[in-house]
């Protein structure tokens, strides 16, 4: 009875990956070996869509998959960098005694918690070309309008700002707690050889942050890669479909038109293969680091 | 029917009008309500002007009692999802409650985004949930819905007496085509879709304004417009000056040509008078290989968009655009509607809705000075017979259209309250109510009917849209440039009805016209790589079964 009883505790957690993790997980890799659309019988294919994709079938390949990749692995680095950055920044700022520091704190985590599609529409007024604020400040400053919505590298640096904007104060707090999480005699004891803060901090602090700054950095580049409110929101993918992400582009595949459930699955499989390489490369480096 | 019969007709049928309006003001109430249980402010109608207008309608339109078909009963109705004050799903809520009373059910509203409706309404059948009872969509859906046999013909019905009274017959012949599949009627009266030019009467006419274009061009200003060259000129001449007198540059043109939304429709348009040549036979409108064919060889479905009357559409309409804001190039429909309203632009060329916005004082300055035509000819036109361009300031190429949604509502062939969900259909083909719902402008709902037209096309006077605050003038420049379209025009732009049209439109066209428009690609790059961007959705969806569709949609005959 007692041993019985383990596997009782256990059975919700085993179905519930089961159903919702690994069968869909075995559904969409058969679905991606198949030709098939929604409302019509597939035929098992084998590897031809990957084949197809990828332009090993002696065709030229998806151009459209590796131009919606191209600007996805621009948002990826560009983003990732930026709000890395930008989240380290503020949290060292805040790491200081300041006037203010709990209500600026509250306020600055406050994107966060908006959902991306809402934070798009935001984008939508704030960049609006005649009368949002950024141009208004723009022309203040007696600088031209930009065309964020119109010309290409706008677009896609406003899909950037936006990504940015909303993701920033996720590293913020990460960073910040591991921030005060490192002994105040560390930097004591540092004083003595130097005033430098630059040096306090590339000597203690990144060092002591850097594992925080490693899970961020790889939770932020897994999920980037998934990006798709936002350029549905702000851009829609336009100018033309230059702000086209790939996981926009997959949705296109499959959830639109003629519904190619089998080309996209094959196209989600590509990028979790993508996803699953950073990520072993990442535990693969922290394993060696710490054993 | 000769002028004298049809005017008989049109007088007995206002007499008849204004009799159910006296009499309806002898009644408070439909079905036990009142005009404000009906259409409570704010919740239905914004004001008690609104809610008046429709109480009157409402009682005139002798809706029967239809709590026999479906009393307790909840029918389901999907629509474009725009809000219940927005354009076409705002019809559905402001009705809900008169078809709630009427009938006793109960009505659920389920809006799907412009962007979704390739995806909701497709994938809730292909799954087999059959959530809608009938549903809004667009005309050019058709060729999905009728070859899937998702959507139901509603001849049955039409004419019983058990239901709102309504007939195709009302319906400009242009519009009654796009109801229509097979001989049968499968969609119910709602929303006319067609484009027209709109400009500023007041500017162009001005002589002072003539005179200072002819001192800086040399030659009079060609007003009327007749052709798109003409409005170029026009537009060119406008643009950066301060016309309006605001102290800013103003624009000659305003378009909406963002990514995702609704641009394409402006392409089309245009293109029509550079690339759709008539049939020389006695039936201008026949259609052969190479007349009145827009989309496709009729012989094999191969693209014809990037043919060279296409491209040198697609030039011109840069070049148009080039005399409007840059900022237009990520505008969406309501902000190029706002500009022009707002006093900032020359001319655009859009739906009928900018003619009865622009009455409305809460979005136009323009009320009294609305310009209206059919949309322009061009004098320079391809003929793929020849192979040659043609060139004819004197008879220019003049295509019609009916571009657009025209938005209605479908059956679906899966419901359980069929007789429930064609009375409401038939609620709003009923002319007393669809002529109220297209006067109010924030519906979206265009005038398609002969009751909404002004004589010797229709039965409507200037009374009837005087009596809801319109401007005369402006309502005789507007409806009757609508009525010319639909009923005068030689030819027309062949209207795309075959499956996966949203991925040839949608999901491929107006993506390469935004490389077009905003300088990534040249206009026959853009055009060329749509042709092949169709060539393969064609091949993925079935040619032979695609050529088959869209020479039954066109009527085309090989070899005919």
């Amino acid at each position: 009875m007692k041993s019985r009883a383990k596997y009782y505790f256990l059975m919700p957690g085993v179905i519930w990956v089961l159903l919702f993790t690994l069968f869909p997980l075995v559904y969409s890799l058969y679905l991606s070996m198949t030709d098939f659309r929604m409302g019509r019988d597939p035929s098992f294919i084998g590897l031809q869509n990957y084949a197809e994709i990828l332009g090993l079938d002696g065709g030229g390949g998806d151009t459209k998959a590796l131009e919606t990749a191209g600007f996805t692995l621009f948002i990826v680095l560009g983003s990732t960098a930026l709000t890395l950055f930008l989240g380290t920044f503020m949290a060292w700022i805040f790491n200081h005694d300041l006037p203010f520091l709990r209500e600026m704190r509250a306020v600055i985590t406050m994107p966060l918690f908006a959902a991306p599609v809402a934070v798009g529409f935001l984008g939508v007024v704030i960049f609006n070309e005649t009368n949002g604020p950024i141009n208004n400040i723009f022309q203040g400053l007696g600088m031209g309008r930009v065309n964020w919505f119109i010309e290409p590298w706008p677009a896609r640096f406003a899909i950037m700002i936006t990504d940015v904007w909303q993701w920033a104060p996720f590293v913020f707090i990460v960073v910040l707690a591991a921030m005060q999480g490192i002994p105040d005699d560390l930097y004591e004891s540092a004083r003595l050889d130097t005033k430098s803060n630059w040096v306090l901090f590339r000597k203690i602090t990144l060092p002591m942050i850097a594992p925080a700054l490693g899970t961020v950095f790889l939770l932020r580049l897994v999920e980037t890669i998934k990006i798709l409110d936002i350029p549905t929101t702000l851009t829609r993918g336009g100018p033309g479909s230059v702000t086209q992400s790939y996981a926009f582009y997959i949705r296109e595949v499959g959830l639109r038109g003629s519904f190619q459930l089998g080309d996209a699955s094959a196209l989600s499989y590509l990028v979790l293969i993508v996803a699953i390489i950073i990520s072993s490369i990442y535990f693969w480096r922290m394993r060696a680091r710490y054993e | 029917m000769n002028v004298r019969t049809s005017r008989i007709v049109a007088l007995l049928t206002i007499l008849a009008l204004l009799l159910s309006g006296v009499s309806a003001f002898a009644q408070d109430t439909f079905m036990g309500k009142t005009a404000a249980e009906l259409f409570p402010i704010p919740d239905v109608a914004a004001n008690e002007q609104e809610q008046q207008l429709a109480f009157q309608a409402l009682l005139a339109a002798g809706l029967p009692d239809g709590t026999a078909l479906g009393a307790g009963q909840t029918m389901t109705f999907g629509v474009l999802g725009q809000g219940s004050r927005g354009g076409i799903s705002g019809t559905i809520y402001f009705w809900r409650n008169v078809f709630e009373a009427a009938t006793g059910a109960e009505m659920e509203i389920v809006e799907v985004p412009y962007n979704e409706l390739g995806t909701t309404i497709p994938a809730d059948f292909l799954t087999g949930q059959y959530t809608y009872d009938a549903f809004i969509g667009a005309a050019w859906q058709y060729g999905d819905w009728v070859s899937n046999e998702w959507i139901q013909p509603i001849d049955q019905w039409i004419g019983d007496p058990r239901f709102p009274s309504w007939t195709p017959d009302d319906t400009a012949p242009a519009f009654r085509a796009l109801l229509q599949w097979g001989g049968q009627t499968y969609g119910s009266q709602m929303d006319g879709d067609a484009q027209l030019l709109y400009y500023r009467q007041d500017i162009l006419s001005d002589p002072e304004w003539q005179a200072a274009y002819e001192a800086e061009v040399g030659s009079p200003m060609p007003f009327p417009i007749r052709t798109w060259q003409d409005l170029l000129a026009i537009t060119t001449f406008f643009n950066g000056k301060d016309w309006n007198e605001d102290g800013d540059p103003d624009d000659g043109i305003s378009l909406h040509l963002a990514a995702g939304g609704q641009g394409h429709f402006h392409y089309a348009t245009l293109a029509a008078s550079f690339a759709v040549t008539p049939s020389a036979g006695d039936d201008a409108r026949a259609v052969s290989k190479y007349d009145n064919v827009f989309w496709f060889d009729p012989d094999d479905m191969t693209p014809l968009i990037n043919q060279p009357g296409h491209v040198r559409a697609l030039e011109f309409l840069q070049e148009l655009a080039a005399t409007g804001q840059e900022a237009q190039f990520g505008w969406q429909l309501g902000e190029a509607w706002d500009n022009f309203l707002g006093g900032n632009a020359i001319a655009t060329f859009s739906w009928g809705d900018v003619g009865s916005l622009s009455q409305n004082p809460d979005r136009s300055v323009i009320t009294g000075n609305l310009g209206a035509d059919v949309i322009p000819c061009s004098s320079e036109w391809y003929d793929r017979e020849t192979g040659a361009f043609v060139t004819d300031t004197e008879n220019p190429n003049c295509v019609g259209n009916t571009t657009g949604g025209s938005w209605h509502p479908t059956m679906s062939a899966f419901t359980d309250v069929p007789e429930l969900t064609y009375y409401f259909m038939a609620m709003l083909a009923n002319p007393v109510i669809n002529f109220y719902n297209a006067t109010t402008g924030w519906q979206g709902i265009d005038p398609c009917c002969t009751y909404q037209l002004y004589e010797p096309r229709g039965t409507a006077v200037s009374e009837d849209y005087t009596a809801v605050g319109f401007n005369a003038d402006d309502m005789e420049r507007y409806i009757n440039s609508y009525g010319s379209n639909v009923y005068d025009k030689t030819t027309y732009l062949t209207y795309l009805r075959i499956p996966g049209t949203l991925e040839y439109i949608q999901e491929t066209l107006d993506i390469r016209l935004s490389e077009a428009m905003t300088g990534q690609l040249s206009a026959q790059a853009a055009l060329d790589a749509t042709a092949a961007d169709w060539e393969a959705v064609t091949d993925g969806l079935d040619r032979a079964n695609q050529l088959a569709i869209y020479q039954a949609a066109i009527g085309y005959t090989p070899g005919g």
